[in-house]
């Protein structure tokens, strides 16, 4: 006879298994569907709190001293494989970003060394942030006809959403700069000129 | 009177008739390139056809004229395919211009494309290209033979409503071109319409070029006010994108189809007529060179005039009214200077050289509203600005109140230095900056035509409504609004809420005017009854 | 003049210590915290490109509190407003005076007390003082003028209230079993021995049950996680969300040296202060017959130096409860105060009291 438990164990191990930033989400919510199906009044030694409490600070002073351990080795040069923390020391040592993840914007050149853009206001037209204020002017080049005169992209406004990319009919405005970190002093430098983002 | 059925709905009308006007009666809209109402037919781009029943191939809408007993389908499946077909066929050498294209938004071959088309290409071919892309071929437009789809309605325009016969299609086949013949150029009056009347963007508006894209426009309908002809226009004009054309509202005018007015036409002269809306303007009101409140300005006009009304040397006002303001303002100066202080002397004519004129849409007569200011402000026969610009010069007005004449335009600077030095209280009101305004002690900024709600009456007499696309620009304000402050300030007050109420007191007032409203001018006009 | 001396300096030495040891739990915090969420914690702050772990945060705090702007609400009291967080750091401070850190220093013919103040009724007065810090929550939160603060006070001194009941009737029980309020009396009658020899007299061993109600009481008393209802610094806001600077500081000092008061105070009361184990006047006297003697001013060094590292166990262990364990509910916190701590807390007083009888 199958142990319905059981299966639901197996089930959440498959989970365990599989890599990916948002499994401990769906293992917690199973965990959690788990638990209500298999609710149960507390014994009075659990009303207590005692044993969870104990079991917690257990579980915390765990990882108190094998980190305080570590450290302490890896001052003397030991283990020094063997992580003491599971975070990025941000600036210096950045996190690796997903190949399809929106980051700072970027236009596009001709080879020629002239926006790619010619000014159709696609991108500033969907921009739910209305951050894009695009004016157009005549290209040197009537096969081009239209070019951006100025391109203003206030990355103060932005919401990062990618439609200005998806929409572009000539690719010339991309999201891949991998630049996530747009700090400045005044909002005034958070706008982004056309020759601010060709450089990019 | 034939009786036929348009996808199953009955409608019975006149003889002659085509398919697509009998549709369009039943709202049924079918789509068209080449079939323009107030163009002969030509029938060459086949986009309109329908299934006409027992007739065993597609007929085309715009030339098939109705018969008894028809049954027309627009929407079978047929249908349907044929109207994909043609836009297949027009599209194959149609550059994917879009982005680029100033017609992108209003375009009549995205459109369809967007409800009929949507198809894969089928092309392995380059499309044709064509010598130039775009090029100017007069001092309105350019030509971009590449996007043309030959549906020839500017060439019928030229042909039969201007007869000035610009433009051709030159060679055959897929080397057929449309272009102006050699050594000419469109350089009419009405040049602007063939824009209009392109259902692509062949024909593009070299005003408005790259300005701003269609889908930012607001349209407000409004009344041409460059001459008394007053043709119905509509002012498209964006204002939540303020960095397009340099923070202008007003991007561009287009004609509004009435039939007994303008039809579906304006001329170049009233078309690119509207940049002293935004520009040029005066925003605040002022004391010579000093900028104050309105608050002082109407307090310095009612310092002025309040003992003249005490004493009655009311003779001491002149009031030079004008024609470009709509029929609620003149009727307030009526109230306030012909009523209330009555003996002020008005007149609104302007003793100067008519512009040019033609046959068509263009009146000489250049101010939108002569016929309402000659019924309301009623002057005196054969008299005309000049008698009260003469009194004005001698000293024997207090106060002269100018609504936006240009005086130096008119009668030369020594005369308006005259009248500076010796009228006590010199007041230029209006919207825009001339060189009048360096004289008059009293600068007060008024609305513009786009920023009002009004009528004009035009010279058939036809009373038009128009509506206010945006506030003010900076402090100014309507013309009526500011003669009701003064009202108050002087203790006579004339109070209204909005416009609309003026109307309503105008029509009872007035017997040429009697039972009109707004709402029965609506946007179509009624003339006066005589 | 010299016994002034004496006691002005021990009192400025515990000042100090305490001070200190407070103004480094700033740092303690992060860093514990830190370790247990597999975190490196605080360590940005550099002078001269030292580091030094992070520790140079806690003056890098103290510098931005001090050099923020000082902000009074409009319409609150201005007086009681400056007032509370004097009063919070000020009664949180002086209970150090009565706690022992260590046995009598005898220098010739001089017996020093290694206790700022030698009070028979040191307990009574720890208690008042402790008592007294309500005063200074219920104030910050009536005078801020602000609803927020109104009913983070009224939390903190409800919560407050209900846990100082608890938490005097789980001494009761250690006062009855040692039958003193002195606490260098009550440390030293810890220092006998049970079950021959082998097991201390400590508090906790003869007060078990007292030594939990009171280290529960104790937690909520200092308005730590899971207790602190009345702060709530992560969501609910609470007594001082108007302070701002060094005013704000000041609570969050008065918050740390409570704790350390804790500490302290359980050390002294059921971890038998600065008494090392087997560690007698003359050195130490193992079960098993064994005796290493040692000179006098080690054993009362080895005494200090125990109840520090008591003291700083005790830390430890409440900053690991605090970011161990989530708040408590409102209704939860005052179920377990009024009907289950204070019940069994009298229950302990009525067992010991008889047990005492039977024993006698």
């Amino acid at each position: 006879m199958e142990n319905p438990n059981e299966k639901r164990r197996q089930e959440l191990e498959k989970y365990f298994d599989k890599k990916g930033p948002f499994v401990f989400l769906r293992v917690a919510q199973m965990k959690r569907a788990w638990q209500q199906k298999n609710r149960r009044e507390l014994t009075w030694w659990e009303s207590t709190y005692i044993p969870t409490v104990v079991s917690g600070i257990w579980l915390t002073s765990k990882h108190f001293f094998r980190n305080l351990t570590l450290h302490i080795l890896h001052t003397v040069g030991l283990f020094k494989d063997i992580p003491a923390s599971a975070t990025y020391q941000y600036p210096e040592q950045p996190r690796p970003l997903a190949k399809r993840l929106r980051t700072r914007h970027r236009l596009m050149k001709r080879e020629d060394g002239t926006p790619r853009c010619v000014a159709c206001m696609m991108c500033e037209t969907v921009c739910p942030a209305r951050c894009i204020e695009i004016t157009a002017t005549e290209h040197p080049d009537p096969n081009v006809e239209k070019q951006p005169a100025e391109f203003i992209l206030d990355l103060g406004k932005c919401v990062y959403c990618g439609f200005c990319v998806e929409v572009c009919p000539e690719d010339a405005i991309r999201m891949d700069t991998g630049k996530l970190d747009t700090s400045e002093y005044s909002r005034e430098s958070m706008i982004y000129d056309k020759k601010r983002l060709m450089e990019e | 009177m034939p009786k036929l059925t348009i996808d199953g709905k009955e409608i019975e009308v006149p003889s002659k008739t085509t398919i697509i006007q009998a549709a369009e009666k039943l709202g049924i809209v079918i789509p068209r390139y080449c079939y323009h109402p107030a163009l002969p037919v030509s029938g060459n781009c086949r986009i309109c056809m329908v299934e006409v029943e027992k007739q065993p191939k597609l007929q085309i809408a715009c030339y098939t004229m109705v018969a008894n007993g028809m049954i027309v389908k627009t929407n079978s499946p047929k249908v349907l395919e044929a109207r994909k077909t043609v836009l297949e066929f027009l599209l194959v050498n149609h550059p994917l211009d879009c982005p680029v294209c100033d017609q992108a938004g209003e375009c009549k071959l995205q459109d369809y494309y967007m409800e009929h088309g949507q198809y894969d290409s089928r092309l392995d071919d380059t499309k044709v290209k064509k010598e130039k892309k775009a090029f100017s071929i007069g001092p309105t437009v350019m030509l971009d033979q590449e996007r043309c789809i030959l549906c020839t309605r500017c060439v019928r325009f030229t042909d039969n409503i201007t007869r000035t016969n610009e433009f051709g299609v030159f060679n055959r086949g897929d080397h057929s071109q449309l272009d102006v013949y050699p050594g000419k150029q469109l350089d009419n009056n009405y040049s602007g319409n063939v824009v209009d009347i392109c259902p692509v963007g062949a024909l593009t508006d070299k005003d408005f070029r790259f300005k701003c894209r269609v889908w930012y426009l607001d349209k407000t309908k409004s009344v041409c006010p460059g001459c008394s002809m007053g043709c119905n226009i509509t002012v498209e004009w964006d204002k939540s994108r303020p960095h397009q054309d340099k923070k202008t509202r007003v991007m561009r005018l287009k004609p509004r189809v009435n039939p007994d007015v303008n039809d579906h036409w304006m001329c170049d002269t009233g078309r690119y007529d509207y940049h002293f809306i935004d520009k040029n303007r005066i925003l605040t009101p002022q004391q010579g060179d000093n900028l104050i409140s309105w608050d002082q300005a109407i307090d310095t006009m009612a310092q002025t005039i309040k003992p003249l009304k005490d004493s009655g040397h009311l003779n001491k006002i002149g009031i030079l009214a004008s024609a470009q303001l709509t029929n609620e303002d003149l009727f307030l100066i009526r109230k306030l200077f012909k009523d209330t202080l009555n003996g002020s002397q008005i007149d609104f004519r302007v003793p100067q050289s008519l512009g040019a004129s033609d046959d068509f849409l263009l009146k000489a007569d250049r101010n939108p509203n002569t016929a309402g200011a000659d019924l309301i402000l009623q002057p005196a026969e054969d008299a005309d600005l000049r008698d009260i610009i003469q009194k004005a010069r001698n000293g024997g007005l207090d106060i002269l109140y100018v609504f936006g004449h240009d005086l130096v335009k008119l009668f030369g600077k020594n005369t308006v230095e005259e009248i500076s030095k010796n009228v006590k209280l010199f007041i230029f009101q209006g919207s825009n900056v001339n060189e009048t305004c360096g004289y008059a002690h009293l600068i007060l900024p008024s609305a513009v035509y786009a920023e009002k709600d009004g009528t004009f009456i035009n010279s058939q007499h036809r009373v038009q409504r128009i509506w206010p696309a945006f506030t003010p620009l900076g402090e100014s304000k309507g013309d009526w609004e500011i003669l009701s402050l003064l009202s108050a300030k002087i203790g006579a007050p004339i109070s209204y809420p909005n416009s609309e109420e003026i109307f309503d007191d105008i029509a009872s007032s007035l017997a040429l005017f009697a039972e009109m409203s707004y709402e029965k001018i609506g946007d179509q006009g009624m003339m006066l009854w005589y | 003049m010299s016994d002034i001396l004496i006691k002005f300096l021990l009192a400025s030495g515990t000042l100090f210590i305490m001070f200190n040891i407070a103004g480094l739990l700033t740092w303690v915090e992060r860093k514990q915290s830190a370790l247990m969420q597999d975190r490196i914690g605080a360590n940005r702050a550099s002078i001269f490109g030292f580091k030094a772990m992070g520790l140079f945060h806690a003056i890098a705090d103290v510098l931005k509190m001090l050099s923020k702007e000082e902000f009074v609400p409009a319409g609150a009291n201005k007086f009681l407003f400056n007032l509370a967080p004097y009063l919070s750091v000020t009664f949180a401070l002086v209970g150090f005076a009565a706690i022992p850190i260590g046995n009598q220093l005898i220098m010739g013919a001089r017996v020093i007390e290694l206790q700022a103040a030698n009070l028979n009724i040191a307990l009574i007065y720890i208690f008042a003082m402790m008592s007294m810090g309500v005063y200074g929550v219920v104030l910050a939160g009536f005078s801020s003028n602000s609803n927020y603060a109104f009913l983070g006070g009224m939390r903190g001194a409800a919560q407050m209230i209900a846990y100082e009941i608890t938490m005097g009737a789980a001494i009761m029980g250690v006062i009855m079993v040692f039958n003193t309020l002195d606490l260098q009396q009550l440390v030293r009658a810890q220092g006998e021995y049970l079950l021959g020899g082998w097991l201390p007299k400590w508090g906790i061993f003869v007060q078990p049950l007292a030594f939990i109600l009171f280290l529960t009481a104790a937690t909520a008393e200092t308005k730590r996680t899971p207790f602190d209802l009345p702060e709530g610094e992560s969501e609910i806001i609470g007594y001082f969300v108007e302070y701002s600077g060094m005013k704000f500081g000041m609570f969050f000092l008065a918050d740390l040296v409570e704790t350390v008061l804790v500490a302290a105070l359980m050390t002294t009361l059921f971890l038998g202060g600065w008494q090392v184990l087997y560690l007698h006047p003359d050195g130490f006297h193992f079960p098993w017959g064994a005796i290493m003697t040692l000179p006098h001013l080690a054993v009362v060094g080895l005494g200090v130096l125990a109840f520090f590292l008591k003291v700083s166990f005790f830390i430890w262990f409440l900053m690991a409860v605090r970011w161990t364990l989530p708040r408590f509910r409102y209704d939860q916190l005052m179920n377990l105060g009024w009907k289950i701590l204070l019940p069994v807390s009298l229950i302990n007083i009525a067992v010991t009291a008889i047990i005492i009888i039977l024993l006698r």
